[in-house]
């Protein structure tokens, strides 16, 4: 059963008198469980396919279908409780709200939803990815990695159906890349999301179950690579991942 | 919905510069309004609750004529039966003289009764009662008196035809506050000496004053509805001691109402200066808002939030606003404490405090509307893509203008009262405004295409259009408070240059007032000169076309109205500063009516033409006249003039007094006063050189006043700089660190910014100065009838003052760009 749907999707801007095509009629569909890696090379239109499957952005024509609703031209207050239950996302940047401390940001997408156990499960988590620690930490007072691995406690806080990462690893060494995407595909597997990954990085891409690989804002293909994540993704490295 | 009280809490303390800015704002908005407003219902309070007091009775009748038959009647009967205690008092001016005759003074005599004051007291030097100490033959004196003629307690003094010791010096006086404007010092004589004194002749310029004691207040209103009911409406006035509207609340209001303009006008700008400074606190939130979005929370989330936010920091701004205006109110009332009656208490009006509370949070849910509504455009992808902006309905944005309008306008009318003058106010403000939009916009335009080669220059102009600068709101509210100050100051300059400094040389100096027609050879006789004696009658106008005029409504203008008496005189030709400006002649020959000659001045006091009818009542007699010709005035000088002429057949058998004006060398002026004044005790003399430094020395303590207030403004324009600075933080940055980049030492950014807010002080300064010039000018030619002087080096130094502050506060408040190191914004840049 699909997930996401995305039918004939295009992407226009506006840069000063000219329009600016970046993503031109994309289809495809992506299964409930799947691990999919959106591949590319700088400016192919990566993120901005993430934006529009995720319902951060419209698309200028064409539709998203997340779990069979149709979310194109959906308003941002009707796509806000469904980013919030069924959607995580894990961002390049780790985007960490700063006056919030770890545990807060972590806590913040579950008490939106009204869920009650916000805490206990905020701090589960963190002791999941090693940072029981740092709960009462602000963002600032943490690392790099420290930082995305609260933002991927973040995503994971509602048991989400879909997780979006963006380069998760864009911003980390390797070490602490390695963590990071390491804890990333355990819990998605674990709680049995979809995990839709951006990256230009080939070793993560053959990770993935299924490539989606981007140039000048046309899909050129669809390649199946399961099967081979071990050989590219070392987890002893991994520290916490152990219940 | 769910609130996160720390979240809350760290967003405030997260963003301390800009939320103390805001609270600034906010307390900026409320300060003056909220002094004001205190200060006027403080006064109102202390005013009632002391009305008694101040005006020494319960019941106060006033004339400037012998109170009427049927009132005195009236008057003895509520007497006789011991509903009321009477106590009556004169007052006028005379001229007090030195027993010796070498030196006189113009004094204003108050002639009392037994039984003075019936409330409050008369404090006097030695600390005994004003009765224990006004005996026959004997005065009590201001202190000015004794230092202008050089005497001392015990001293004796001509006074009319008589001579009086003076026995004591009089420190305050319930009913009247010591710097109340007056032509000269105070006197105090008793009633028994008033027949000795021989001043009170046909027409004089005296004031009639009945005080009455009610025995039972509770019968107060009874008795004053009785008495109303007896007196001639056209002559007398009759007021309880809550409806006598004393001459110092006249000047209080008068004065608290220019006081309030100012108010509304800082109020503006510290709301543009609010919402700028809240855009520019939420645009540094974008991120976390659309983090929030991101995960799920929608837009009544963040709103709510951000309106928590800024009520909290709002709140902290009203209380500062309060605090401070409570603070200003105090210094207010000990800059002003001579003008108000002595032991005035200062009142904290709680209600003014609610009020100030209800309009705090107008201000900021009005002005913080559009930021806040524009968060909900505010889509989470631009976490990932800088260039998304935000996308809202115009609608709303429009709404809350319109209601920014409304709220302005009901609050200008709530203070002002006055629609008129509301409608007027808005007006100006409102073309200031665009004027100095339409004219920075230009200026701005004109520095864009300029080709400079100076780097320094050229990036500084470069930089006032870097996105979200602001400038142009910038300078519109730093140019228009700027104008405001300078043209204060330059009114003010060219008022004190024309009347004070420079008066004119060939204007008369000395008035002669109340000279008896019987007197009018022998007083020519006396000053040896030729002179021009033009004739008074003193009226009231009862009815334009027919219909009364309503003294209620005319009293409560706050320019000259037609509720005062007028002095007519009668004549057939123009004067020199005169021209007619309707009708060719003064009076017709062809119409058989009464006929009279309107000044322009009483056509703007009540709209008539030509045709028209006015009645007036002159002593009694009523007499309707028919308008035949309009004049105006051209230029206002100390020349005499009359608002209503008359043919001489009219009036030349009416009750009247002669005036003449006259120039003497100054140093004259002391001798020939002394010398007509002891052959004519009768004719006041009023030296009008002195009376103009008297009056000018308390304008420049009011105007003193005003402009520290409206000083005030310029501190909303900083904060309205400052928050630009804020705003534009990541782009300064931005330029500053790829300056560096590229070789430019701090030297370079330091002196682009400089240059940045040169440009905007010299652009700003030198706007207002121009504008200032105009309007000031404008108001001298065309309202005040005067020269006009430009005083460019006063303007100079004011705009250089202002560039530097300008630029003071735009530096130190970029001092932390300026500090910042390319590397760790580079890092910073990584992360972000």
């Amino acid at each position: 059963m699909n997930i996401l749907e995305a039918r004939h999707l295009s992407k226009e801007y506006n840069l000063d008198q000219r329009r600016l095509t970046v993503l031109n009629d994309i289809s495809l569909s992506i299964a409930a469980g799947e691990f999919v890696v959106i591949s590319g090379t700088s400016g192919s239109g990566k993120t901005t396919l993430l934006t529009l499957l995720s319902g951060l952005d419209q698309p200028t024509s064409g539709n998203v279908l997340l779990d069979g609703n149709e979310i194109t031209g959906a308003s941002e207050d009707e796509l806000a409780p469904l980013r919030n239950r069924m959607i995580g996302f894990v961002f390049q940047s780790f985007h960490l709200v700063p006056s919030m401390t770890a545990k807060e940001n972590i806590m913040f997408p579950a008490e939106i939803m009204g869920g009650v156990d916000a805490e206990s499960r905020a701090l589960e988590l963190l002791q999941r990815v090693g940072l029981a620690d740092r709960a009462e930490n602000m963002p600032s007072q943490l690392s790099g990695g420290e930082k995305q691995r609260v933002s991927l406690c973040r995503a994971m806080i509602n048991y989400p159906k879909l997780l979006f990462a963006d380069e998760p690893t864009g911003n980390l060494d390797s070490e602490n890349g390695a963590m990071v995407l390491s804890q990333l595909v355990e819990l998605k597997s674990e709680q049995g999301a979809t995990l839709i990954l951006v990256t230009h990085n080939p070793d993560i891409a053959q990770a993935a179950d299924r490539v989606l690989q981007l140039r000048d804002g046309r899909l050129l293909q669809s390649q199946g690579n399961a099967d081979r994540f071990d050989q590219h993704i070392d987890t002893s490295q991994s520290d916490g991942l152990q219940l | 919905m769910m609130i996160f009280p720390g979240y809350l809490r760290r967003e405030v303390f997260r963003s301390s510069t800009l939320a103390i800015v805001f609270i600034l704002c906010v307390g900026m908005s409320l300060v003056t309004l909220t002094a004001f407003s205190g200060f006027s219902k403080s006064v109102n309070v202390s005013l009632l609750n002391d009305a008694r007091k101040l005006q020494a009775a319960d019941i106060i009748i006033r004339s400037y004529e012998r109170i009427s038959e049927s009132l005195e009647l009236a008057v003895d009967q509520q007497v006789r039966t011991g509903a009321v205690m009477r106590t009556r008092y004169n007052e006028f001016y005379s001229v007090v003289r030195t027993n010796n005759e070498t030196n006189s003074v113009l004094s204003l005599l108050k002639i009392v009764e037994k039984g003075y004051p019936f409330y409050g007291s008369v404090k006097l030097q030695s600390g005994l009662a004003l009765h224990q100490v006004l005996r026959p033959g004997k005065a009590v004196v201001a202190q000015t008196l004794l230092d202008r003629l050089k005497l001392e307690p015990g001293d004796p003094i001509q006074v009319g035809h008589t001579t009086l010791t003076i026995q004591d010096v009089v420190l305050s006086e319930p009913d009247r506050p010591i710097q109340m404007f007056a032509f000269g010092p105070r006197v105090f004589i008793s009633r028994t000496d008033q027949e000795s004194l021989g001043l009170i002749q046909t027409g004089s310029r005296i004031r009639y004053v009945y005080l009455l004691k009610a025995t039972n207040q509770n019968h107060t209103e009874s008795i004053y509805q009785t008495l109303q009911e007896a007196a001639d409406p056209d002559r007398e006035r009759v007021d309880t001691f809550q409806t006598a509207q004393s001459q110092v609340k006249r000047f209080f209001d008068n004065f608290i109402f220019f006081l309030k303009l100012v108010g509304i006008f800082i109020l503006t700008l510290s709301g543009v200066g609010i919402q700028s400074t809240l855009t520019a606190f939420l645009k540094a939130k974008q991120e976390t808002i659309g983090i929030m979005k991101a995960v799920g929370a929608t837009n009544r989330h963040v709103v709510l939030h951000y309106t928590l936010v800024v009520m909290l920091l709002g709140c902290m701004g009203m209380g500062i606003g309060i605090v401070s205006g409570v603070l200003l109110q105090y210094a207010l009332a000990q800059l002003l404490s001579g003008f108000f009656p002595a032991d005035m208490p200062f009142i904290i009006a709680w209600t003014g405090l609610v009020e100030s509370v209800i309009l705090g949070v107008m201000v900021v849910l009005i002005f913080c509307f559009v930021p806040l509504y524009r968060l909900t455009g505010l889509r989470p992808v631009m976490i990932l893509r800088k260039d998304v902006s935000a996308k809202v309905k115009r609608w709303p944005i429009w709404l809350s203008y319109t209601i920014f309008v409304i709220f302005f306008f009901g609050l200008v009318l709530r203070h002002m009262q006055d629609f008129r003058f509301g409608v007027y106010f808005m007006g100006t403000l409102g073309s200031l405004i665009a004027i100095t939009a339409i004219a920075n916009y230009w200026l701005l335009r004109g520095l864009r295409g300029l080709s400079i080669r100076h780097l320094a220059v050229r990036q500084a102009i470069r930089s006032l259009f870097r996105k979200g600068a602001a400038t142009q709101m910038i300078m519109v509210s730093l140019t228009t408070s700027l104008c405001v100050i300078f043209s204060i100051y330059l009114l003010e300059k060219n008022l004190d240059a024309t009347f004070v400094k420079s008066f004119p040389k060939d204007s008369p100096n000395l008035f002669f007032l109340d000279i008896q027609p019987s007197q009018q050879d022998a007083f020519k006789a006396a000053l040896s000169k030729e002179l021009q004696l033009y004739p008074i009658i003193r009226a009231r106008v009862t009815h334009i076309n027919d219909r009364a005029i309503d003294r209620q409504a005319e009293r409560a203008k706050k320019r000259d109205n037609l509720a005062r008496v007028f002095n007519l005189t009668y004549r057939h030709h123009l004067l020199t500063d005169e021209v007619m400006q309707s009708g060719k002649t003064l009076f017709r020959d062809d119409w058989q009516d009464i006929q009279v000659s309107v000044l322009d001045m009483v056509v703007d006091m009540h709209p008539m033409e030509i045709g028209d009818t006015i009645q007036f009542n002159i002593q009694g007699v009523p007499l309707t006249a028919r308008i035949a010709s309009i004049r105006s005035r051209t230029q206002e000088s100390l020349q005499p003039f009359f608002y209503f002429i008359f043919e001489e057949k009219t009036l030349k058998d009416a009750p009247q007094t002669l005036f003449a004006a006259l120039r003497v060398e100054p140093g004259d002026v002391g001798a020939l006063q002394t010398r007509i004044v002891k052959a004519f005790p009768n004719i006041s003399v009023i030296d009008m050189s002195e009376t103009i430094r008297v009056f000018a020395g308390m304008m420049q303590q009011l105007s003193r006043v005003v402009r520290a207030f409206t000083g005030l403004s310029i501190s909303a324009g900083i904060l309205i700089l400052i928050s630009a600075v804020f705003a534009t933080r990541a782009e300064r940055i931005n330029e500053s660190v790829y300056y560096k980049i590229l070789g430019a030492g701090k030297s370079f950014v330091l002196k682009v910014f400089t240059f940045e807010n040169l440009l905007m002080g010299i652009c700003s300064g030198v706007l207002a100065v121009i504008l200032s010039q105009l309007s000031a000018g404008a108001i001298c030619r065309f309202v005040l009838d005067i020269g006009y002087r430009p005083f460019l080096s006063a303007c100079i130094l004011m705009v250089t003052g202002a560039v530097l502050l300008v630029n003071l506060v735009g530096l130190l408040s970029a001092r932390s760009i300026l500090e910042k190191k390319p590397i760790s914004y580079l890092r910073e840049q990584q992360e972000a």
